[in-house]
């Protein structure tokens, strides 16, 4: 037994007592640490699907910071391996804490284990808890999560479809949008939607397809916002009750009804992502709407009608009301307001006799108005008729004392009914015989004979001009201050002597100037105006007028037998030519002519113009072939020797490049296009056949990267060839290749990179750059350079060198299927077109999509792509 | 014209006129079903992936054994339940997806029920002119009017309904079409008229 002592006088052990120290300090730590970071004891999770929340809690004792490890248990994927501090509940006395899951937590099962910690310090592990998913081979149907969920616009929400047991997941679509999956476990696959947009009524639908394009399952995801009420309003119809209004964004205006009054409200809209409030108050006596006014009736008279209505509710008779009347007359409308209490009756006055009319009514509150109430329904009636008013009448008396009564025909509202007949009476006032007539409503004149009565007067009144103004024939005549008797303005054609088609208008006293204007005017004719005083005595003459409308020419001469009209421009006249004589004028003769442009100057015109074109074409030939050199350099400079990185140009050697898989491109110009037939050939590598065997052969899509060949070429003049695989013609293309200018620079990918490189053995592997045209034929691959790289460049106009650079896109063609299209979008390779589908070369924007959109365009478009597939 | 008996038919005769009106509602109802299905898919982006195998109909099934009178009692069962569906149809779908502003969808979808119910008139009429009308209305007994609960499955039901409804119109069209009524004796007559006639020119 190990014996300590202490010897005083002796010198101490300073190694020893700092290993006891050592050790002992490291003892004292060790045993406080097993006191603290217990291993966490009992383990229990508990779950929210809803919100996709996984409770946690254990025993742990007084530790308070823990590690926390979730997987996904079938593929023991982390999903969460973090140290969280937790305190004990003091309501359970466990260690609770919640995680929330991105996945919905059916998806897939989920293993949860947690240690203490303490600084670096660790406990062991607790046992495994597994929280099982949906995913279980004893639930074989297809699933998918979360079910039938309401999220606000702008989330993301993590869908994941569990396919059924047997079954190959195909893809999860959000609406039409088939999304990128992730895969949690054998069965489950989830998606993620961000920034989810408005759903219609019905949802979008999460739909999981199989593999077969088959529908698995799905759920429905409603997208919206919280409730937005709006015009939240209450009113009263029947005085008793409240009917209450609101509107919601996304749906018709909806309204309830509450039995009393209450005065104050409170509207609480809520769906499952929120809840809003809205609050009306209001005395009943503010918000009254009055019902629409029923059964309505009328009383008509000639003038006036009294309207008559009923309320629905007994609570209207002691209501003070302002009642709208709208009257409708032959399309007019016209509204009068009355008021009242308890309003049922109006008298509608002003109106005309025997006349139609509709009416409909409405109503407010008189007092407080809050709003006009609804329209009524029309209610139609008819005015009764009475005696028509007097006919405006005048008398036209011939040279002869015969003439006749005239009158103007009355108006439908004049007649004030139905018209029955006229009655006319023609007395003397020297005499007491009366002749009476009474004749049908339609007729408007009657002839009288007073050469018995009349006695002779003179009418040998000067003849003033009436002046024609645009607001008719100006009349203005002298006033005698002591009369005030009315006028009568009377007119008619000057020519007419006998019985004529007077007109006339009745002016009243005091004036002393008159515009006439009638639709019966018309130019060159003569009008006589006559002014009589109107009175209760017979009309006296007191002014005469003559007056054209327009004054046509008038030949002073009447031996004349011409007359010069100058300036006239093109177009057709007519002209007329009246005689006049003391009595008046005929009717005169027409005649018509057209003035036709002169033809000659036209003529003349051209043939100056083609002159004049024909000097400035031998002018410019000239100066051309003067200026020729200038020219040449100008428009067709020689092209300079190109700069090329190494050798190869002259070595005839082909350009190797590899594709990637599925590339096996030819890329011809097409010789239709370039008459200098220079031309960028790309050929496939073909299989080293000496015997060309494979050289005929289809073309063949293989996993093994195919070799291209870029040639700088002159293509001959012959329509596209067969291939050959004669090593003899192949060269003599190669030799013509040496002596183009073409430049290739690599391309380079984002993701790879692709260089053409310079074969400088050129046949080494037995490949000849050589012009295959068969392939045009049998396969339609050969192309012109046409890809949507970013610095592609190709100008035919130039015939610069053509430069590849950073390829960004690219269809491929497919080989087996000459002629058709399998576009493909491949980072990194060559944009094959399908020459029959290529327009000339042309630069293109980089959108690789639009390109994508333009190239099916071009492919629709071209004649020679539908040729190919006819 | 209409009480015409044509002689020689399997089982009792049908009205002409009645068999020419309802062949003619029935395709119009097969073209306002395409249009209500059209709507549907696009209301929903459904594609035409989507799966609504497995028929909701349960009647006895078609033989050539059966007379005019079982053909269309097969018949009128069939589009009975039809509507029977197409009505918890719609009113589950208001009842669950319903609530916003209608439109071209739900009023084709009312088109579609109405003029269902004018073919089961019709079909009604016709199987009472075959002898039918002493048999009980066609039992609608078994048939699965709830539908699922989950949305997305009650949306398959629905599409499933709408699909139901046009398969047993074009089975009303040629069932219909083939009754030995005296439409397709006067069709073959006047075919044969203008054979005739024109032959003679």
């Amino acid at each position: 037994m190990p014996h300590l002592s202490v010897n005083p006088s002796s010198k101490p052990n300073c190694s020893t007592v700092w290993l006891i120290s050592v050790l002992l300090g490291l003892l004292a730590v060790h045993t406080n640490a097993n006191d603290v970071l217990t291993v966490p004891q009992q383990v229990s999770l508990s779950t929210n699907m809803d919100s996709q929340q996984l409770s946690i809690s254990w025993l742990a004792g007084a530790a308070t910071t823990f590690d926390l490890m979730i997987l996904r248990t079938e593929l023991n994927e982390n999903v969460f391996y973090e140290t969280v501090s937790v305190m004990v509940s003091q309501l359970s006395g466990r260690h609770e804490w919640n995680w929330t899951s991105v996945e919905p937590l059916q998806c897939t099962s989920l293993s949860i284990k947690i240690r203490s910690r303490e600084g670096q310090s660790t406990s062991e592990w607790s046992n495994t808890e597994i929280l099982q998913g949906s995913d279980l081979p004893s639930e074989e149907e297809c699933q998918v999560f979360p079910l039938d969920r309401v999220v606000p616009v702008g989330a993301n929400t993590t869908f994941c479809c569990i396919v059924k047991e047997g079954n190959q997941f195909g893809s999860i679509n959000y609406g039409k949008t088939v999304m990128n999956t992730t895969r949690l476990s054998r069965r489950s696959y989830a998606t993620t939607v961000v920034n989810q947009g408005l759903s219609g009524s019905s949802g979008t639908n999460v739909v999981c397809y199989n593999n077969f394009k088959g529908t698995e399952n799905g759920v429905v995801v409603f997208v919206g916002y919280p409730p937005l009420p709006s015009d939240f309003v209450c009113e009263t119809h029947d005085l008793t009750s409240a009917d209450i209004y609101f509107e919601l964004v996304t749906e018709p205006k909806k309204e309830c009804r509450v039995d009393h009054w209450e005065g104050n409200w409170t509207l609480v809209v809520v769906n499952p992502l929120g809840q809003y409030s809205l609050t009306d108050s209001a005395e009943l006596s503010h918000r009254v709407t009055p019902v629409a006014p029923e059964n309505l009736t009328s009383v008509a008279h000639a003038t006036n009608a009294t309207v008559l209505w009923q309320w629905k509710y007994d609570g209207y008779s002691s209501l003070a009301l302002v009642c709208q009347v709208e009257l409708t007359s032959q399309g007019y409308k016209t509204n009068h307001t009355f008021s009242g209490v308890g309003l049922r009756a109006v008298v509608l006055p002003d109106l005309y006799p025997y006349e139609d009319y509709s009416v409909q009514v409405r109503c407010g509150a008189q007092q407080n108005f809050w709003k006009w109430g609804s329209w009524s329904e029309t209610m139609s009636f008819k005015t009764s008729s009475i005696v028509p008013e007097a006919p405006d009448m005048w008398v036209w008396m011939n040279k002869d004392y015969t003439g006749q009564v005239i009158w103007k025909p009355l108006t439908r509202r004049q007649s004030r009914g139905l018209m029955t007949g006229y009655e006319v009476t023609l007395w003397s006032p020297e005499e007491s015989l009366q002749h009476t007539e009474i004749l049908p409503p339609d007729t408007f004149a009657v002839p009288v004979n007073l050469t018995q009565m009349a006695t002779a007067s003179s009418d040998n009144m000067v003849m003033a001009t009436a002046v024609y103004t645009d607001s008719g024939f100006f009349l203005f005549w002298q006033s005698d201050v002591n009369t005030t008797c009315a006028y009568v303005v009377e007119w008619h054609n000057a020519s007419c002597k006998w019985n004529c088609p007077v007109d006339w208008i009745k002016v009243a006293p005091g004036n002393t100037n008159v515009s006439i204007e009638s639709a019966n005017f018309q130019p060159g004719v003569r009008y006589d105006f006559s002014l009589y005083s109107s009175s209760s005595e017979a009309p006296e003459l007191l002014q005469r007028w003559q007056g054209y409308m327009q004054e046509l020419a008038n030949l002073s001469d009447p031996g004349s037998r011409s007359y010069t009209v100058k300036s006239l421009s093109e177009g057709s006249y007519k002209f007329t030519v009246k005689a006049y004589t003391s009595a008046g004028e005929d009717t005169g003769a027409t005649a018509s002519i057209m003035l036709e442009p002169f033809t000659d100057w036209l003529i003349l015109e051209i043939l100056a113009s083609l002159g004049v074109t024909a000097l400035f074409l031998v002018i410019v030939t000239f100066l051309c072939y003067k200026k020729r050199k200038w020219v040449k350099k100008a428009f067709y400079p020689d092209i300079p020797e190109p700069k090329l990185p190494g050798d190869w140009s002259r070595s005839q050697a082909p350009l190797d490049v590899k594709p990637p898989h599925h590339s096996l491109v030819h890329m011809v110009e097409r010789p239709e296009w370039d008459s200098s037939k220079e031309a960028l050939v790309v050929i496939p590598e073909e299989d080293e056949d000496e015997d060309g065997q494979g050289i005929g052969d289809e073309l063949v899509d293989t996993d093994e990267p195919t070799s291209l060949r870029y040639y700088n070429q002159v293509v001959d003049e012959r329509p596209i060839r067969p291939r050959y695989p004669d090593s003899s013609d192949s060269s003599a293309s190669s030799l013509d290749s040496a002596r183009t200018d073409v430049t290739y620079t690599g391309i380079q990918t984002s993701g790879s990179s692709f260089v053409f490189q310079l074969d400088p053995q050129g046949s080494s592997e037995g490949h000849q750059p050589q012009a295959d045209p068969s392939s045009v034929q049998e396969e339609g691959e050969v192309t012109g350079p046409r890809c949507n790289l970013e610095s592609l460049v190709m100008t035919r106009a130039q015939r610069h060198p053509i430069l590849f650079q950073s390829p960004r896109l690219l269809v491929a063609t497919n080989p087996r299927a000459p002629g058709k299209w399998t576009p493909r979008w491949t980072m990194g390779k060559v944009a094959a077109v399908h020459p029959l589908l290529v327009p000339p070369p042309q630069l293109l924007p980089l959108s690789s999509s639009s390109l994508m959109e333009r190239i099916i365009q071009r492919r629709n478009d071209s004649p020679h792509h539908q040729q190919q597939h006819g | 014209m209409a009480a015409r008996r044509t002689r020689g038919m399997t089982g009792p005769d049908v009205s002409r006129s009645t068999v020419a009106r309802a062949v003619s509602i029935a395709e119009q109802l097969r073209y306002e079903c395409s249009i209500l299905l059209e709507l549907y898919r696009e209301k929903e982006s459904f594609t035409a992936d989507v799966l609504v195998d497995g028929r909701l109909v349960s009647v006895a099934p078609p033989s050539s054994q059966l007379d005019t009178r079982d053909k269309l009692w097969r018949l009128h069962s069939a589009l009975m339940q039809c509507r029977s569906l197409l009505e918890r149809a719609i009113a589950r779908e208001e009842e669950e997806l319903g609530g916003g502003k209608k439109g071209d969808y739900e009023t084709q979808r009312k088109m579609v029920k109405d003029r269902l119910s004018y073919l089961l008139i019709c079909t009604g009429e016709l199987l009472k002119t075959a002898g039918g009308a002493a048999l009980l209305t066609p039992s609608l007994e078994g048939l699965e009017l709830d539908g699922p609960t989950a949305l997305f499955e009650l949306k398959l039901w629905v599409y499933r309904i709408f699909k139901e409804v046009d398969y047993w119109t074009k089975t009303a069209i040629t069932t219909l079409e083939a009754l030995p009524s005296v439409i397709a004796k006067e069709r073959v007559m006047t075919s044969r008229v203008r054979t005739t006639r024109s032959t003679r020119r």
